[in-house]
């Protein structure tokens, strides 16, 4: 029983993952750039979700898409700005402007808001949905709910939006995009800008139950990562697999392993697949 | 024909290095800063085994840093054993696990190497911080003080750790010239160049790597029980930093010149004092402005030459002789 408890919440939990993940991966198959600052914009949403909530009492699963509308502008600012300067550049200077940018993300934040833990209170915080003999958490419920339409929000303006089949275009194939008329610049703008807004969204949708600090962008980064490599980075339909298998292993190791080595379970399972699969990896369908 | 020039100016360079503590007040601030610009030299170089010869951008050599801390100083608290003994302790536990480790990631190019560097450093953190039996948890340690012992690796002068690490620095430069100029240098400027074709022509750039890893983790590990032993205090925050560490590391040699045996020495010598002015000068605003700085410097340098500081001064120079050239 114990053993469905934790699969359920690794699955709840997942779902949420699966949310913060896309949005790395979407950045990585359209423009292909991997964004070491993608926890930051997690931190971004966590915060604006909290001031949202502070400020007008507005409850983080609705300021969530506050958080999204500021990362997604945030977003296309540094697309714009920063990431199309490099993206003929070599590697080393990509992942040094996107560890640049995390630098300067989590030291502003920490200026701007100091060090304190934040945290909400909301009138569901200790409820739970009694399943048969299972608990829910409703916390964990809601943020599952949210993040799940979120995630088909996403793959609606994808598949049958003009704008989202002209991001799918640019990911594919770029010149023949542009040969189409499909301004590609504009498209990397609107990838970046979905993809760190849909991870400052699940940044909203956690403050119920995790509190808000400038380092927690740190902490999610190792489970973006793994979760969107495991689902082969690049691929919308891999990151939501990889984001629930991410929380379900984490969830079931809780079980068996001391607190220490459950973050070492997961990076073994990381390596494990970065080393078996490294051409899966780079397999890049968009949706 | 650049080899009498060079090695006139590598003597200099040791010459001036090894006179420096007579000019400079001991317990001063300015050899405090000197010993740190030649500690982390030395790491910088460690970096620049596997960054500059093997061209893979480790962003997890905290890990092997921070390992080496922990370990010489868990060994001398526990067990009383002297630092130098478990400075070897320490760099032996980090080249096995930079071999382990580079066993799953040596196929990994570019952004995914990157990437499992970052998260195995960002492992071992979380890792440190969360078993407190064994390493005391976020708060730190402090090594056990005592009044000046040359077995303890502590002494009441400044002067001793600046030979200290200016010895690391020779050895790690030592070894990068060593490695560089060797076959095992050639492998890996091949591997760096083409991998496939090197595997094609006969290189085993499985062994190759691992080989290149297992030395830097090392000596990086061998920088830890240094750093221990210069600051008397740490916490896994610090000494497994993903900024203040492996970043920095890498930083400095990109600024310096990333695979050549000059460019982390250079790139130290810039970045430390840089950053102990920007901190001495930050200090009445509170934390972060200092690291704020640092990233914004980061983002203009890759904005104005994506290939670093170094390829900025090869630009600068050609513009400069290329007005009669």
């Amino acid at each position: 029983m114990q053993f469905i408890q934790a699969l359920v919440d690794g699955i709840l939990l997942g779902g949420v993952y699966a949310v913060i993940s896309i949005g790395l991966t979407l950045v990585f198959g359209v423009i292909s750039i991997v964004n070491f600052a993608q926890g930051e914009f997690l931190m971004v949403g966590m915060f604006v979700a909290y001031f949202a909530w502070q400020s007008f009492g507005l409850d983080p699963l609705l300021g969530s898409l506050l958080s999204f509308a500021v990362a997604f502008a945030l977003g296309v600012l540094v697309q714009k700005f920063l990431i199309s300067r490099v993206l003929q550049a070599p590697p080393v200077a990509q992942i040094f402007l996107t560890v640049g940018l995390l630098i300067v993300m989590e030291n502003l934040a920490l200026i701007l808001f100091g060090s304190q833990f934040r945290s909400v209170q909301t009138a569901y915080q200790m409820t739970a949905f009694r399943v048969g003999p299972l608990l829910l958490s409703a916390p964990y419920v809601f943020a599952f709910l949210v993040a799940a339409a979120a995630g088909m929000g996403l793959w609606w303006v994808l598949k049958k939006t003009w704008w989202g089949r002209a991001v799918r275009a640019t990911a594919q194939d770029p010149m023949a995009a542009r040969l189409a008329g499909i301004p590609t610049e504009r498209m990397h703008q609107i990838a970046f800008g979905l993809g760190v807004g849909m991870t400052a969204l699940g940044g909203g949708i956690i403050l119920p139950y995790l509190t808000a600090s400038t380092t927690v962008g740190a902490q999610f980064s190792v489970l973006m990562f793994t979760a969107v490599v495991l689902g082969g980075l690049g691929s919308v339909l891999g990151a939501v697999v990889g984001g629930i298998a991410v929380g379900v292993i984490q969830s079931l190791s809780a079980l068996v392993l001391p607190i220490q080595l459950q973050n070492l379970a997961l990076f073994a399972v990381f390596i494990a697949v970065l080393a078996m699969r490294p051409e899966g990896l780079l397999k890049r369908v968009s949706a | 024909m650049t080899v009498g020039r060079n090695a006139a100016a590598w003597t200099a360079l040791a010459v001036v290095a090894l006179a420096m503590p007579w000019f400079l007040e001991d317990q001063g601030y300015p050899i405090r800063v000197l010993t740190l610009v030649l500690l982390f030299a030395a790491m910088a170089q460690a970096w620049n085994i596997v960054g500059g010869l093997a061209n893979q951008i480790s962003l997890g050599h905290a890990a092997f840093f921070g390992l080496g801390a922990y370990t010489s100083t868990l060994l001398l608290m526990r067990y009383g054993l002297s630092p130098w003994l478990g400075m070897l302790a320490a760099m032996a536990l980090a080249a096995v696990v930079g071999g382990l480790l580079s066993l799953p990631t040596m196929r990994l190019r570019g952004h995914y190497f990157a990437l499992a560097t970052l998260a195995f450093g960002e492992v071992m953190r979380a890792i440190a911080n969360t078993w407190a039996s064994v390493t005391g948890g976020p708060v730190g340690i402090s090594v056990p003080y005592s009044e000046g012992s040359f077995v303890l690796m502590q002494f009441s002068s400044s002067i001793p750790y600046y030979y200290l690490m200016l010895a690391a620095l020779a050895v790690a430069t030592v070894i990068f010239a060593a490695i560089s100029r060797s076959k095992l240098g050639y492998r890996l400027r091949a591997v760096k160049a083409n991998p496939q074709a090197a595997e094609v022509i006969g290189v085993d750039t499985v062994r190759t790597r691992i080989v290149a890893s297992v030395i830097s983790a090392g000596l990086m590990g061998g920088c830890g029980t240094l750093y221990a032993q210069f600051m008397f205090f740490f916490d896994p925050d610090t000494v497994f930093s993903l900024v203040g560490i492996s970043v920095r590391v890498a930083l400095i040699c990109i600024i310096g010149g990333v695979g050549t045996a000059g460019g982390p020495i250079a790139g130290a010598l810039i970045m430390i004092p840089l950053e102990e002015f920007f901190n001495s000068w930050l200090s009445g605003e509170g934390a972060g402005y200092s690291q704020l700085g640092y990233g914004l410097i980061l983002i203009l340098i890759i904005l104005a030459e994506p290939r670093g500081l170094a390829a900025l001064w090869a630009r600068a120079r050609r513009l400069a002789g290329g007005r009669h050239g």
